[in-house]
């Protein structure tokens, strides 16, 4: 029994992240040095060490049942929030934020495990009310899950960690088995109310205002029309629960999205002006901030771009070792190695993480049970989204906000929090027979 | 619908479910890959050029400026009259982040202020206020002793170093500032003008003078030190990365005996002093007092100085040879003696009387005098212009009328600028019946021509066009353009880059007789005219004074200008002669204070060869 266990155990998934991690702790390695003074500041090899530990936590999670994990999810929940609210409050402020628990040899960033356990929290009450979860009001306790972890990650000033939970959520709900047409609901307000502001914001600055701006600047006409639109969807809501036409879905939804959007695209775009004005600016355009919000995004290409094909060797990238790029072990990890790599090596490392993202998501489709296939498209999920956003700030796609890259940047909570979850991945993996 | 239909049917969903995450994935990394190999490939080469210019900084290495020499420069010789030359200068600097800690940084200022003048405390301050890598200046111009001191003695001066900055050095202050001028940091406005040029706004730029007319070939082009630099400009190596280029020496017209004379013979005078060779253009001397120290003007520190400077009532910084028009008075006789006899209207052995004062007969009679209120008795036009008599050429000038004198003071220039290579050169002034016209809205009268036919009224020239006109009489009509670069020499070894020739510029056909008039009447000034305290000399001299009234205060003597115009020798054989003006401002007449300065500069001529031709012709 205990072998054909171990047998299901995903050995290229563990050999891909050792790669991915070897990758990280040679940048690291890289980054760390200083070709002026010739020193090497050593972080590398705390990295390893935080390697080796996160390895030994991975092997004692994957020991452990995942459903025994499961039914301690609100207290695991509980208890990280508790801790993570601490720290919110009394933690010293380390580079600007709150974020860390300092025990003195190390610190500790309890916004890094908040991940997992809510992630855990998620598939478990999904995985409780999976039958009931295409009901509108069934999504408001897993908004309610996210909600506290995100608002006091923001209180600490880590913007980037706070956002990371929202696609999570969008994910899970979507795989778990959520109406599409509420998750593409709430995502359309979500655009309506971003994307107007940020398109007024950015033809106003270059100068170009028109009727539309006029519109949600000025007096009451916005929430004139939002409230017929309101209205509108009231009476086709009412319609529609005496009647219970389907087609009336098509009328009262839409309205509902449009009206709310219309509601909150003018209050975000006034409280987008100001300091948030100006960082996404510089992330249309970051050539005109050179020197403050455009300097990380601008300087993020440069060494991207000037890798090449082939790159410019370790040790050697002139934009890394010559200290132009910013945090370099950590949000700017991925300019390095493709300063360094080059465009081969980046790819090499694009598709290792791919697979990483492919065989975790594999581990869902294969797992016994259902928590099991939730627990493990939160951590899939964890992982992908940490990729994608670091990976796509470091091209310029995304406004930069601090987000590592699992696996690959410096940061022991970081790397602990990855492992776990790859614990987690083997234990759904190795205790599927047992269903 | 049974429990399991239901599983069945919700598992199915989450495997579709699942396919479409991993092909939301998908996309994203082809997203993301896309991107990365846009960076990289597409626009790869763009990049790797901004990398480039992120981590290279070039440290110009400012080349060496030409130095002047006087004409008499000779490679052999060991005396040579530098004008203009560099003065080896350090600055001293350190980098604080050179050094362990601020208390290191602050014994080591400590030790500094021990021997050079500084406020160690003051200086550590200021340091401390700047970038830790930056590279702070502690003090200018140290001398030279000190620097070996210091470079002796590491341990107590750690990190301490020191650039070598050469300082400007004008050897003769004063006696050759409006020639030479003066070079100073170029400003925002020059910068906007030259920077397309090569200029950077570390450069220093001629303002004046020679540095400023040929500052493209005095200053060479810089050459760069190649450093690898990272954000917080900390250098891993450096190359020479290109050498510099030295800027040119310049050997100038100017005689520096010559000019030594001119610059001493005015030192109790406003005015000026122009020796020119007349067959060349060559300017032999240039004097303008009062006169500046461009060293002073190029020090440090030095506003106070420049303002004083800029507001003396005698405004030094003028340079009166060129940048000032004054009447041209009775030497202005000449002009209308020359177009008198070209036009075929008057014969110079036409005698007319002079009571010593002349009736201009109009709606109201005007008298004037003649020059120094005496009677010429009867008179020719040789002896009226060696004796300078207003009212021979009051007769002439109303005859004649005041066409034919525009004319011909036009055909000699004095409307125009010589063109010398100098900056800020004025036009004289010459006027004409139009002109008047509009600027006063009357017509040209018989008292605008008689006043115009003595050099008096509207007409105005500069000192240096005058001389110009004078050389075209020496010349037989001939005019060349005057200029003070005799040769371009290379800085490295003082090989001769350019020679410059002489440049006809006018060439005025006039008659044997007009020129024999002229020249006849100029000589019988020094020989018994007006300049008669030249004819001791030996060498011959032709001549002519003139004793300019402004027009704003006629009345009063002390605003009289003093002229003297004037070549030597007086020869038809000898082509090579020289030409000189003098203009003394506010001097009594130019009999009384023009001729003498005129003398020593004649005389110093003669004592240093100049008509050493002349004498030998003669023996």
């Amino acid at each position: 029994m205990k072998n054909s266990s171990i047998s299901k155990f995903d050995i290229k998934l563990l050999i891909a992240v050792i790669i991915v991690v070897s990758f990280g702790i040679l940048t690291i390695y890289s980054a760390g040095f200083d070709p002026i003074d010739k020193l090497n500041t050593g972080m590398y090899k705390r990295q390893i060490m935080w390697f080796v530990i996160g390895f030994i936590m991975m092997i004692g999670v994957s020991i452990v049942d995942y459903k025994f994990i499961g039914e301690f999810a609100p207290y695991i929940y509980a208890i990280n929030l508790f801790i993570l609210i601490l720290t919110t409050f009394f933690a010293p402020v380390i580079r600007g934020s709150r974020a860390w628990i300092d025990f003195g040899l190390f610190s500790i960033q309890p916004s890094e495990f908040m991940k997992l356990s809510t992630v855990i929290l998620l598939a478990k009450y999904i995985e409780f009310r999976e039958r009931d979860l295409h009901n509108f009001r069934e999504l408001f306790i897993p908004a309610i899950i996210i909600l506290f972890p995100v608002l006091f990650i923001i209180l600490q000033s880590d913007f980037g960690t706070a956002m990371i939970f929202v696609p999570i959520l969008f994910a899970m709900l979507f795989i778990g088995g959520a109406d599409i047409s509420h998750i593409v609901s709430i995502l359309s307000i979500a655009f309506i109310t971003f994307v107007i502001p940020l398109t007024l914001l950015y033809a106003e600055d270059l100068g170009r205002v028109s009727v539309i701006s006029d519109f949600f600047n000025k007096g009451m006409d916005v929430f004139i029309v939002a409230g017929f639109f309101l209205f509108v969807a009231t009476l086709f809501y009412l319609l529609h629960v005496f009647f219970i036409k389907k087609m009336f879905r098509y009328i009262y939804m839409p309205s509902f999205v449009f009206s709310l959007g219309l509601i909150f695209a003018p209050i975000v775009k006034r409280l987008l002006q100001g300091y948030q004005k100006n960082r996404i600016l510089a992330f249309l355009k970051p050539d005109q901030y050179p020197h403050d919000l455009g300097y990380n995004v601008i300087q993020s290409k440069i060494a991207i771009g000037s890798g090449g094909l082939i790159g410019k060797g370790l040790l050697k990238g002139t934009q890394t070792q010559l200290g132009f790029l910013p945090e370099t072990t950590s949000d700017f990890i991925f300019s390095v190695i493709s300063e360094e790599w080059g465009f081969i090596g980046v790819f090499i490392l694009l598709m290792v993480l791919f697979f990483i993202i492919f065989r975790s998501m594999k581990t869902a489709l294969d797992s016994a049970d259902k928590f099991g296939s939730l627990l493990a498209t939160g951590i899939t999920c964890v992982y992908f989204f940490h990729i994608l956003i670091n990976v796509g700030i470091t091209v310029g796609l995304i406004p930069v906000t601090g987000i590592p890259l699992v696996f690959v940047s410096y940061g022991g909570s970081n790397m602990m929090m990855s492992m776990i979850g790859l614990g987690l991945l083997m234990s759904i993996q190795t205790k599927k027979s047992g269903f | 619908m049974s429990f399991t239909s239901i599983t069945a049917k919700l598992n199915e969903e989450f495997r579709k479910r699942v396919f479409v995450f991993i092909g939301i994935i998908f996309i994203s990394f082809m997203v993301l890959i896309i991107q990365v190999f846009r960076l990289q490939v597409v626009y790869g080469e763009e990049y790797k050029l901004k990398a480039k210019i992120n981590m290279e900084d070039y440290v110009p290495i400012i080349s060496s400026r030409g130095e002047m020499y006087d004409r008499n420069f000779s490679l052999t010789s060991e005396n040579n009259h530098v004008i203009a030359s560099n003065r080896p200068s350090f600055n001293l600097t350190l980098i604080r982040a050179k050094f362990e800690d601020d208390s290191e940084l602050e014994k080591c200022l400590f030790n500094l202020s021990r021997i050079i003048d500084i406020n160690y405390t003051e200086v550590f301050n200021d340091i401390k206020s700047k970038n830790k890598w930056e590279h702070c200046i502690i003090k200018e111009d140290v001398p030279f002793e000190k620097i070996v001191n210091i470079a002796s003695h590491q341990h107590l001066y750690p990190h301490i170093k020191w650039e070598d900055v050469p300082v400007r050095v004008y050897n003769y202050s004063e006696m050759f500032s409006h020639v030479v001028g003066y070079i100073g940091s170029i400003n925002k406005d020059e910068y906007n003008e030259y920077k397309n040029k090569g200029y950077k706004y570390y450069h220093k730029l001629g303002k004046y003078g020679l540095e400023k007319q040929y500052d493209a070939l005095l200053r060479g082009v810089d050459g760069n030190v190649r450093r690898i630099v990272d954000v917080k400009n900390r250098t891993e190596g450096e190359e020479i990365g290109k050498e510099p280029v030295a800027g040119n020496n310049l050997v100038l017209t100017i005689d520096y005996n010559i000019q030594k004379a001119a610059y001493e013979a005015l030192q109790d005078y406003v005015g000026t002093v122009i020796v020119m060779r007349a067959d060349t253009g060559e300017i032999i001397s240039l004097a303008s007092n009062p006169g500046f120290n461009p060293n002073v003007i190029i020090a440090k520190n030095n506003d106070q100085v420049f303002q004083e400077l800029q507001n003396d009532k005698n405004k030094p910084f003028l340079n009166r040879a060129i940048q000032t028009r004054y009447p041209p008075a009775s030497t202005f006789k000449l002009v209308t003696a020359i177009a008198a006899l070209e036009e075929g209207k008057w014969n110079p052995n036409t005698l007319n009387y002079c009571p010593g004062y002349y009736i201009l007969k109009g709606f109201v009679d005007t008298v004037k005098q003649c020059y120094k209120g005496t009677a010429h008795g009867v008179i020719n036009m040789y002896q009226a212009i060696g004796e300078s008599c207003n009212v021979y050429f009051y007769n002439v000038g109303y005859k004649i009328g005041p066409t034919p004198i525009m004319k011909y003071a036009e055909y000699f220039g004095l409307n125009e600028k010589t063109g010398i290579d100098l900056p800020g050169e004025v036009t004289g002034f010459v006027p004409s019946q139009k002109w008047k016209r509009r600027i006063f809205g009357q017509s040209w009268y018989d008292g605008d021509t008689v006043n115009l036919a003595i050099g008096q009224g509207f007409i105005s020239v500069t000192p240096v066009e005058m001389a110009s006109f004078v050389s075209g009489i020496a010349n037989n009509g001939v005019i060349y353009k005057p200029y003070l670069i005799k040769e371009i020499r290379s800085q490295d070894n003082m090989q001769i880059i350019q020679e410059q020739k002489r440049e006809k510029i006018k060439e005025i056909p006039l008659s044997g007789m007009t020129l024999n008039t002229v020249k006849t009447g100029m000589r019988m000034s020094v020989t018994s005219g007006t300049s008669v305290r030249l004819n001791y000399l030996k060498v011959p001299i032709a001549g002519k004074t003139g004793s300019a009234q402004t027009r704003s205060s006629r009345k009063d003597e002390s605003t009289q200008h003093a002229w003297f115009v004037g070549f030597a020798p007086y020869s038809d054989i000898i082509n090579e002669k020289y030409v000189v003006a003098v203009l003394i401002e506010r001097g009594v007449a130019g009999a009384a204070t023009a001729v003498p300065v005129a003398e020593k500069m004649f005389y110093t001529m003669q004592s240093m060869g100049y008509f050493d031709d002349e004498k030998q012709q003669h023996q």
